[in-house]
C-alpha cells in the first residue's frame, strides 16, 4: 500500500530491526483486534484469489491446446467473474480494516502521548522545544502508524501470495517452480540493497528541502535586512548552493531507482526466459501441458511484487526506529514532578467520605497561610545554581514584588513556588507542610498566573476567561472583563464575547491578549497570584486604566509579582532585590530609595525611560 | 509585458528540452523493446510448442520468425525455446537500459528546471519593493514558495513522465494489437477509456473531501501547538483534564475524517480492480471464443493477455494522475503571480564601485510621504544636516520617525519633496549604493541563523577578527559573546542560543558598526538595553562624531540632548527642531518633556534625598 504521509527526516538506518521495539509499539493496536483480524483474513483471501485468476487462464489454454477438449466459455466467463469481484471485495476489505486500524492506533497514540505530555514537568520542556514535540506527535506518529498498518498487510499478503503461489507451483510441477525460484535470491537481495539506498537519499533530500523552507522563511522575514546591508547577491549565492545541493541529491535519488528498477525488470525477465526455457522443454516432452507454462508465465510478475514490497517494508522499519524510540520515549516518560505515594494514598481516602470546606482533596488544610521558603538551593538541569540557600517567609494577604537584574533568580522562585520545579535542597512549606506532601494538582488550583506573553486559545474571548473557571456565569466572567478594563476593547468588537480570538489570540494585539490574561486569572481568584513581567507587554494608555482593578485584585490575596512597571512596584507590601540568588535589598518603597542601593539606581534610570514613553508627556 | 511569457514553465524549460525529448524518446524505445517481450513468447507458443503438440492452427515455419531463425542458426526445437528465452531477457535488459536513460535524463532536467526556478523565485522576492512586501502575508509567500513550488516539482519529474508513458503505452500498442488482430484489439481496448474516466473523475471530487481531512488535522494540531506553547497557563489553571478532553475531540474528528478517505480510496481501488480484471477477462473469454473457431493462434492470445497486463497498470494511474497535473496549473499560475510583481528599480548593475564614496551630508526639502493607499506619513519635512553631524528624532510612535529614516535608506521611493545625499538627489543613486553607506539598525533587528560571527560580518564580509571585536566592543556586547560557549561561533536562532532584546540589539549596534558606515542609523535601538550600557554605548558613539554623521531615534532625553541637530516629529510634521539648548528654551513639547523627566528626577531626589 501507499504510505499517505512522509516523515521526518534526521535518521540514519540502524543494523538491523529492533524487534523488541516494534513489539512495544506493537501493543498499541491491542484495542483493535477485530480490525486486525480482518486485515489478516482479507489480505490473505486477496492472495488467493491472486494466485487463483492465472488458474483460469491456464485452464483455458489448456482447453485450447487439448485436441478433443470442449472449452465451457460461460462456466470460465463466471468463474473469472466470481474471482473478480472476490479480489475486488478482498482488496476493498483489506483497505476498509487497514484504515480502521491505522487512524485508531494513530489516535491512541497521540492520545497517550498527549496525555502524558500534561503530566510531564517543566524540566521534560525546558529540553525540547515545541516544534520538536509536535513532529513527534504528528509525522512521527502517522509514520509510524502507517508503517504498522500497512506494513501488517504487507507482510500478510506478501507471505501469504509467496506460499500459495509456491505450494501451486510445486504441486504442478516442481522442476519448474525451482527455475523460477532461482531468480528469487537475487532478487531479495538487489531490493533489499536498493530499497535501503532510495530511501535513505530521499531522506537526504527531505533534510535539503527543509533547509530550504527555512531559507526562504529567512529570506523573506529579513528582506528588510538584506536589502539595507546590500546582501542580495550574497544570499542568492548561499541559496544557490542549497538548491544546487538538492538538486544533486534528488537526481542521485532519482538514479538509484533508474538503477533499481530495471534491475527487477532484468530479473523478472531472467526468470521468464528460464521458464519458457525450461517449461517449454517440459511442454515438448509432454509432461506438461501449454497452459501450465503460461500460468508460470504470470507468476512471474506476482512472484515479485511481494519481494519489493517486502523489502521496502523493513527497509523503512529500520528507517523509522529512531522515530518509534522518540515517540515511545515521549509517551512512556515518568513526570519528575508527581504526588508522592502517601499523598496518593490521602486523596483516595479523602474521596471515599464527604469532606468539611476547611479540608483540601489531599487530607490537608484547604487554604494556604504562611509560605516558606527554607534553605532552598535550585540548579537547572545540568546548569549553574540559580539559587542558593534561600530564605523567605510570606503571609496570606501579602503583595511581594520581585525585582533585579535579568538571571538573577526571579522566575525561578515564581516556578519553584508553583512546584513547575521542586528545590535541588531546602524546602517550601505550607503553613509548615512541605509542599511535596501536598497534591500537586491542589497546588496548582490554588494559583492565578499571568506571564509577560499572553497565552490564549483559539475559541472566543468568553471561552477565554472562561478558562480561569469553567463554571462560570456569564455574569461572572462580564465582571471580571470589566473590572480589568477589558470590557471596553470587546463590547468594540463586532461579535463582543463571541468574537473568535484566533489561533494563540493571533487576531488581537499583545495589549489585549493581556488584559483577557488578567480577566481569566481573576475570574479563577485564586489564593495566590504570580504576575511574571504581566505589565511590560501592555501601553501605557491600556496599563492606567487596569490599575484600579489591579489594586483591587491585588488587596487581600498573597500575589508575587515581577514587574518592571514602577506604578505596580511602589504599591507592593514588600520589595525584595534578588540578585544572584540571593535577597540583597527587602522592604518598602520609601526604604529602599533611602537606601541608596541597587533598587534606587534602578528607580532612578528606569523612571527617566519611563516618562519618555508616557503618553502625559506629550500632551499640554 | 515581456515577463509574462518569461515565467511560463515553457521558458524555464530553456536548456533542458532537449534533455525532456530525449528521455521521451528513451521512453519510447524502452517501450517498444518491452513490446517485444510478448512477440518473444507468441512466437515461442505458436512455433516450436505448438507444431510439437501437432495442434492445428498453428503458423507455417516460414511465418514464424523464431523457427526461421532457429533453422538458420542450426538449433533444433529445443534450441529455438531457448532462442526465445534468450531473446526475451535481451529484449528486457535493452528496455531497461533505455529507462534507465529515460529516468537520469528526465531527473536531470527536471531537477535544473526546478533549481532554475528556486533561485529565480528567491532572488526575485529579495528584489521586490518593501511597499509590496509590507502588504504581503508572510506565510502564503512562503507557501507558495515552497509548497506551490513542490507540486510543480512533482508535475514535471513524475506526473509529466507518468502522463507521457501512459499515452505512449496506448498510442504504441494500438498498431501492434490491430496488427494482431483486429477485432480482439478493439475488444482489448474497449474498457480503457472508462478506468481513465473513472479514476479522473473520482480524484477530482474526492478533493473537497481531502480538504476537510486536512483542516481537521490543522484544528487538531493547532490544539496540540497551543497547549504546549501555554503549558504553564494550563498547568496554573489546572487544566490538564480540559485540555485532554479538547484534544481528544479534535484528534476524534480527525480520525473520523482520514478514515472516512480511506474508506473512499478503498472503495476506488476495488471499483478499479474490477474494470482493469474485467477488461482482462474480456480479452481472455472473447480471445479464447476467437481461438477455437480458429481466427485467432495461442501465441497471439496469450500475447494479447501480456500486452494488457503491460498497459493497465499505467492506464489505472493515468486519470488519477491527470487530475492531480490539475494542481499543477493552480501552483503554476500563484508563482506566477509573484514574479510578476515588478522588482525595485535600479538595483542591477555593480555601481556601488563606480561612485566615490558620499560624505554625509543630508539635506531634507519639503518632503512628503504616504505609504501606499494610506494618510500622509511625513508632510512637508526639511532639514539639513552637514556631514559628521548627529541628528537625533523623537516623537511619539507613528509620527513619523521611522519612516524618514526608511525613505534615506530607499526601501521606499518618495514623490513629493526632495532629499540629496552630498548634494544629490537620492532618488537618481543606485539603491545598493545609497544602502552601502548607511550602517543601520533598525527596529527589532532580524539576526539571521548562522553564527554570531557570520551575523556580525553580513555588512562587511572582509572585516578582520580585531576589527569585529572592536565594533562589538562598542556596542558592549563583545563581553557576553566570549561568556557564550563557543563565542563568536555560537548559533544565533532555532538551533543555537535565544538572545534577549538587549542581546540582539546590540549585536545589531555592532553589526552597524563593523560597516563603518558614512551614515549611522539607530532606529530606537537601545530599548531593551539597560541604562548603564546604553550610556556606554552612546559614550563609544561619540567618537564617531566628526567622521560621521549618525541618526538617532530615541525616547529618552538624555540620550538625544548631545545631538547637533533635534528635530520633534508630530503627525509626520516637524513642529520643533534645534539644538538641546535652543529647544528648551522654547514653548513646545521639547520644553514640556524635559520639565516631566525633569520634575520626576526632583521627585527621585527627594525621596531618595536623604541618602543622596
Amino acid at each position: 500500500m501507499t504510505s499517505d504521509q512522509a516523515g521526518v527526516p534526521r535518521d540514519e538506518p540502524k543494523a538491523g530491526v529492533d524487534l523488541a521495539l516494534w513489539r512495544r509499539l506493537w501493543s498499541f493496536t491491542r484495542p483493535f483486534s477485530r480490525e486486525k483480524r480482518r486485515l489478516v483474513l482479507f489480505a490473505m483471501g486477496t492472495a488467493l484469489f491472486d494466485t487463483a485468476l492465472p488458474w483460469v487462464t491456464k485452464a483455458v489454454v489448456d482447453d485450447l491446446t487439448t485436441a478433443g477438449a470442449s472449452l465451457p466459455l460461460g462456466r470460465y466467463a463466471a468463474l473469472y467473474a466470481f474471482l473478480t469481484l472476490g479480489l475486488a471485495s478482498c482488496v476493498m476489505g483489506f483497505i476498509n480494516s487497514g484504515g480502521a486500524l491505522r487512524t485508531g492506533v494513530s489516535f491512541e497514540i497521540r492520545r497517550a502521548g498527549f496525555r502524558n505530555l500534561q503530566d510531564l514537568s517543566f524540566s521534560f520542556f525546558d529540553r525540547r522545544p515545541v516544534g520538536w514535540l509536535m513532529a513527534r506527535m504528528t509525522s512521527d506518529c502517522e509514520r509510524l502508524t502507517n508503517i504498522l498498518a500497512w506494513g501488517l498487510l504487507d507482510l500478510v499478503w506478501g507471505f501469504s501470495v509467496m506460499s500459495s503461489v509456491t505450494v501451486v507451483m510445486f504441486l504442478v510441477d516442481w522442476r519448474l517452480a525451482l527455475t523460477l525460484l532461482s531468480v528469487v535470491p537475487a532478487l531479495a537481495w538487489v531490493s533489499r540493497y536498493f530499497q535501503r539506498k532510495i530511501l535513505s537519499s530521499s531522506r537526504v533530500v527531505r533534510k535539503i528541502n527543509s533547509k530550504i523552507t527555512a531559507a526562504y522563511n529567512e529570506g523573506i522575514s529579513g528582506v528588510r535586512t538584506t536589502k539595507v546591508f546590500v546582501r542580495e547577491s550574497g544570499n542568492a549565492d548561499e541559496f544557490s548552493r542549497l538548491t544546487l545541493d538538492m538538486r544533486g541529491a534528488s537526481v542521485r535519488n532519482a538514479l538509484q531507482s533508474a538503477v533499481y528498477l530495471p534491475l527487477v525488470l532484468v530479473l523478472a525477465s531472467l526468470a521468464s526466459g528460464l521458464v519458457l526455457g525450461v517449461g517449454g522443454s517440459r511442454v515438448l516432452a509432454g509432461a506438461i501441458p501449454l497452459g501450465t507454462l503460461v500460468m508460470f508465465l504470470a507468476f512471474c510478475h506476482l512472484f515479485f511484487d511481494p519481494i519489493q514490497e517486502l523489502a521496502r517494508l523493513f527497509a523503512e522499519m529500520q528507517m523509522a526506529q529512531a522515530s518509534a524510540e522518540r515517540v515511545l520515549g515521549l509517551i512512556e516518560e515518568q513526570p519528575a514532578i508527581a504526588d508522592s505515594a502517601s499523598v496518593r494514598a490521602n486523596i483516595a481516602n479523602q474521596t471515599a467520605s464527604a469532606r468539611p470546606a476547611d479540608i483540601a482533596v489531599d487530607g490537608g488544610a484547604a487554604e494556604i497561610g504562611v509560605i516558606r521558603f527554607e534553605g532552598v538551593s535550585f540548579t537547572y538541569d545540568g546548569g549553574q545554581e540559580v539559587l542558593r540557600d534561600f530564605d523567605l517567609e510570606v503571609h496570606a494577604g501579602e503583595t511581594l514584588a520581585l525585582v533585579g537584574p535579568t538571571g538573577g533568580g526571579k522566575s525561578t522562585i515564581l516556578s519553584l513556588l508553583c512546584r513547575f520545579y521542586e528545590p535541588t535542597s531546602g524546602r517550601i512549606t505550607l503553613d509548615g507542610v512541605d509542599y511535596t506532601d501536598r497534591s500537586l494538582a491542589w497546588l496548582q488550583s490554588q494559583l492565578g498566573i499571568v506571564l509577560q506573553t499572553p497565552q490564549l486559545f483559539s475559541g472566543s474571548i468568553a471561552e477565554n476567561i472562561r478558562y480561569g473557571d469553567l463554571e462560570a456565569s456569564d455574569e461572572d466572567l462580564h465582571a471580571a472583563a470589566r473590572l480589568v478594563g477589558a470590557e471596553q476593547f470587546i463590547l468594540g468588537l463586532d461579535e463582543g464575547y463571541a468574537t473568535q480570538v484566533g489561533e494563540g489570540g493571533g487576531k488581537l494585539s499583545t495589549g489585549e491578549k493581556q488584559l483577557l490574561s488578567f480577566a481569566r486569572a481573576w475570574l479563577k481568584s485564586p489564593a495566590i497570584l504570580i504576575m511574571d513581567e504581566a505589565t511590560s507587554s501592555i501601553d501605557t494608555e491600556t496599563e492606567r486604566h487596569i490599575q484600579a482593578g489591579l489594586a483591587q485584585v491585588l488587596t487581600g490575596r498573597t500575589s508575587f509579582v515581577i514587574a518592571h512597571r514602577l506604578s505596580t512596584i511602589r504599591s507592593a507590601d514588600r520589595i525584595l532585590v534578588i540578585k544572584d540568588g540571593r535577597i540583597t535589598e527587602s522592604g518598602k518603597h520609601k526604604e529602599l530609595l533611602d537606601l541608596g542601593g541597587h533598587y534606587h539606581e534602578l528607580y532612578t534610570s528606569q523612571s527617566l525611560r519611563e516618562t519618555g514613553q508616557q503618553p502625559g508627556a506629550w500632551d499640554e | 509585458m515581456s515577463q509574462r511569457a518569461q515565467d511560463s514553465l515553457w521558458s524555464l524549460s530553456r536548456g533542458q528540452r532537449l534533455r525532456y525529448l530525449c528521455a521521451i524518446a528513451a521512453l519510447a524505445a524502452g517501450i517498444l523493446l518491452a513490446f517485444g517481450l510478448p512477440l518473444a513468447t507468441r512466437a515461442a507458443i505458436d512455433g516450436p510448442l505448438t507444431q510439437a503438440l501437432g495442434r492445428a492452427g498453428a503458423l507455417p515455419a516460414e511465418d514464424n520468425w523464431l523457427q526461421e531463425l532457429g533453422v538458420r542458426l542450426g538449433a533444433g526445437v529445443r534450441g529455438q525455446l531457448w532462442l526465445a528465452g534468450v531473446i526475451f531477457l535481451l529484449l528486457a535488459a535493452l528496455s531497461g537500459i533505455c529507462l534507465y536513460f529515460k529516468t537520469r535524463l528526465a531527473a536531470s532536467a527536471s531537477e535544473g528546471m526546478v533549481c532554475r526556478f528556486r533561485e529565480r523565485l528567491f532572488g526575485h522576492i529579495t528584489r521586490l519593493p518593501m511597499s509590496w512586501l509590507d502588504d504581503a502575508d508572510t506565510g502564503d509567500l512562503v507557501q507558495r514558495c515552497t509548497s506551490d513550488m513542490e507540486t510543480v516539482r512533482a508535475f514535471l519529474s513524475t506526473q509529466i513522465l507518468e502522463i507521457a508513458r501512459a499515452l505512449l503505452l496506448v498510442v504504441l500498442v494500438t498498431p501492434i494489437l490491430f496488427a494482431l488482430d483486429v477485432q480482439l484489439a478493439m475488444v482489448a481496448l474497449a474498457l480503457l477509456p472508462v478506468i481513465v474516466a473513472f479514476a479522473y473523475v473520482f480524484f477530482s471530487r474526492i478533493k473537497s473531501l481531502f480538504k476537510t481531512m486536512d483542516e481537521a488535522e490543522g484544528a487538531m494540531t493547532t490544539v496540540l501547538q497551543e497547549n504546549l506553547t501555554a503549558i504553564r497557563v494550563v498547568r496554573a489553571f489546572g487544566r490538564q483534564e480540559h485540555e485532554r478532553q479538547k484534544f481528544e475531540v479534535r484528534s476524534a474528528n480527525y480520525r473520523v475524517h482520514h478514515q472516512r478517505f480511506i474508506k473512499l480510496l478503498g472503495l476506488y481501488w476495488s471499483t478499479s480492480d474490477v474494470l482493469s480484471m474485467g477488461q482482462m477477462g474480456l480479452v481472455l473469454i472473447v480471445g479464447a471464443w476467437f481461438t477455437k473457431s480458429g481466427d485467432l493462434s495461442v501465441g497471439t492470445l496469450t500475447a494479447f493477455l501480456e500486452y494488457e497486463a503491460l498497459i493497465i497498470w499505467p492506464v489505472r494511474q493515468l486519470g488519477r494522475v491527470l487530475s492531480e497535473a490539475g494542481k499543477a496549473v493552480v501552483s503554476m499560475r500563484r508563482l506566477r503571480e509573484v514574479l510578476a510583481v515588478e522588482e525595485e528599480s535600479a538595483l542591477e548593475g555593480n555601481t556601488a564601485t563606480v561612485l566615490p564614496p558620499l560624505t554625509g551630508a543630508i539635506e531634507v526639502r519639503d518632503l512628503s510621504f504616504a505609504y501606499k493607499g494610506g494618510k500622509p506619513v511625513l508632510r512637508n519635512v526639511s532639514l539639513s544636516l552637514a556631514a559628521g553631524q548627529t541628528l537625533a528624532l523623537i516623537g511619539r510612535p507613528g509620527s513619523g520617525k521611522s519612516t524618514l529614516v526608511q525613505l534615506l535608506l530607499r526601501l521606499y521611493d518618495y514623490e513629493e519633496g526632495s532629499i540629496r545625499l552630498d548634494g544629490q538627489e537620492l532618488s537618481s543613486l543606485p539603491r545598493q549604493f545609497v544602502r552601502s553607506q548607511f550602517g543601520p539598525v533598525l527596529q527589532e533587528p532580524f539576526l539571521y541563523s548562522r553564527s554570531l560571527e557570520d551575523n556580525l560580518k553580513i555588512g562587511a564580509p572582509r572585516a578582520g577578527s580585531e576589527s569585529l571585536h572592536a565594533a562589538a566592543g562598542a556596542a558592549a556586547i563583545h563581553d557576553s559573546i566570549v561568556e557564550f560557549q563557543h563565542g563568536y561561533e555560537t548559533e544565533v536562532g532555532e538551533r543555537g542560543v535565544t538572545l534577549s532584546g538587549g542581546q540582539r540589539q546590540r549585536v545589531a549596534i555592532a553589526r552597524a558598526l563593523l560597516c563603518e558606515p558614512t551614515i549611522l542609523i539607530l532606529d530606537d535601538s537601545l530599548s531593551a538595553v539597560d541604562t548603564v550600557t546604553e550610556s556606554a554605548i552612546l559614550a563609544a558613539l561619540t567618537e564617531r562624531r566628526g567622521q560621521g554623521t549618525t541618526i538617532l531615534i530615541a525616547h529618552r532625553l538624555s540620550s538625544v540632548m548631545h545631538a547637533d541637530l533635534i528635530l520633534v516629529l508630530e503627525a509626520g510634521r516637524v513642529v520643533e527642531s534645534g539644538s538641546h539648548q535652543s529647544l528648551i528654551l522654547e514653548d513646545g513639547p521639547y520644553q514640556r518633556l524635559w520639565r516631566v523627566q525633569g520634575y520626576l528626577e526632583d521627585e527621585i531626589q527627594s525621596e531618595g534625598g536623604r541618602k543622596a
